[in-house]
């Protein structure tokens, strides 16, 4: 666990808490805490607003009539990854292809996304499109969401072994498809100065 | 060109990167892994690829959901008396539908058909011609031909001293079916005494057999 986790851990079970005693406020909170996230995660699976709202309601739905089981075996925000990648898969089976879309309009990108973001969003894209549901979903719980292999096998309910062969062949396939990287890249050296 | 893998320690380096990027490696690790990247050019450019990858995947998502407006849903959500299990509003696709409604359309023909059958007499509305004329159901029922002289009125009076009633003919050769009048007047003469009589040119019991 990270350093930074342990409080942020801390104050989501003090909410789960509240909330297995029926506070609405302790729900919308956590709601509010966890929305941009789960958006992000949802969106490499549909790229339907409607359905990603859909499973984040059903989702916290669930977290709601369940806070009182919550046994503290994992962090919080495995636990609530876990709910929504659950209901993001039942999502997909009910709506089948209607989830699907390849590209968002023009109307519906962030209207202050910067240059430099849409080059990378362009990037990514052109990245993850060649990966599969299961890969992509890895990917981001480890580099989007800064996820250990335990919690990403906890959140698939899946072995660690597989998290490893999913993350190793979608690294790979990244490897052979994303183009050269653009001049004025954090450096290696830049980065090492951040790890403790 | 991508570059390629050739020293010993580049399958570590590159099992450690996604760790050290995330700030979950020891410093030990950390510094290894910078003196690897530092004579490895294969691992420096795929580690400035990590690098990049978790700079994209951390922006945030391009589909924009509003916040407020799913709480306040969910919220009202809480609220319904009937709130179970989440529930979609929109059924799975197309060909899901397709099939349901093929099933439902199935089982309705065939209740309509079992409930047809049901209600239809058991016994078949048809005879094919091979099949011997339905016998008559009451026991002791008797085929006579009564002679051409014979009157009405002594036919009536026969088969009043005997209790048989006719009970069908006659056929084409004159033959009428004669079944007693009720269970209790069945004797066991009849046949007998039918044959004995004036004015009866043949008397048989009915059979099932041919």
């Amino acid at each position: 666990m990270n350093d930074a986790d342990v409080p942020a851990d801390a104050t989501d079970r003090v909410l789960l808490q509240r909330m297995s005693t029926g506070d609405r406020t302790a729900l919308a909170t956590l709601y509010r805490s966890y929305h941009g996230r789960l958006c992000r995660f949802l969106s490499r699976l549909t790229r339907r607003p409607d359905i990603i709202e859909e499973v984040i309601n059903d989702c916290f739905w669930i977290a709601w009539q369940k806070a009182g089981d919550f046994r503290g075996d994992s962090r919080v925000s495995t636990w609530i990854m876990g709910i929504a990648y659950r209901c993001g898969l039942k999502a997909l089976r009910q709506h089948g292809e209607e989830a699907v879309e390849d590209s968002i309009p023009e109307d519906r990108t962030p209207a202050d996304d910067p240059d430099e973001d849409r080059e990378l969003r362009d990037w990514l894209s052109k990245g993850l499109e060649r990966l599969s549901t299961d890969q992509r979903i890895v990917v981001e719980l480890v580099y989007g969401e800064g996820h250990t292999l335990d919690d990403v096998a906890t959140i698939m309910q899946c072995p660690v072994g597989t998290v490893k062969a999913r993350l190793f062949h979608a690294r790979v396939k990244l490897r052979n498809v994303l183009p050269a990287l653009a001049e004025g890249s954090i450096t290696v050296k830049e980065r090492n100065d951040q790890v403790p | 060109m991508l570059a390629t893998y050739f020293g010993q320690d580049c399958p570590r380096a590159w099992e450690m990167m996604p760790w050290v990027l995330q700030n979950r490696a020891t410093k030990k690790q950390a510094d290894w892994l910078a003196s690897h990247l530092a004579q490895c050019e294969a691992c420096r450019t795929e580690f400035a690829q990590q690098q990049r990858l978790q700079q994209a995947m951390s922006l945030p998502s391009e589909v924009e959901v509003d916040a407020e407006a799913g709480l306040q849903r969910l919220l009202g959500r809480l609220d319904t008396p009937a709130a179970e299990e989440p529930k979609r509003t929109r059924a799975g696709g197309w060909l899901t539908r397709a099939l349901v409604a093929a099933i439902l359309i199935q089982a309705i023909g065939i209740g309509a058909l079992g409930l047809k059958m049901w209600s239809t007499d058991q016994t078949a509305s048809y005879r094919t011609l091979s099949q011997e004329e339905p016998a008559p159901a009451t026991s002791g029922t008797l085929r006579v031909v009564p002679d051409a002289s014979m009157t009405l009125g002594d036919w009536n009076a026969l088969l009043h001293s005997l209790q048989l009633q006719v009970v069908g003919g006659p056929n084409d050769v004159g033959a009428y079916t004669l079944a007693p009048v009720s269970a209790k007047s069945i004797k066991p003469n009849t046949l007998q005494q039918l044959r004995a009589a004036r004015g009866i040119r043949l008397a048989e019991p009915v059979t099932g057999a041919p």
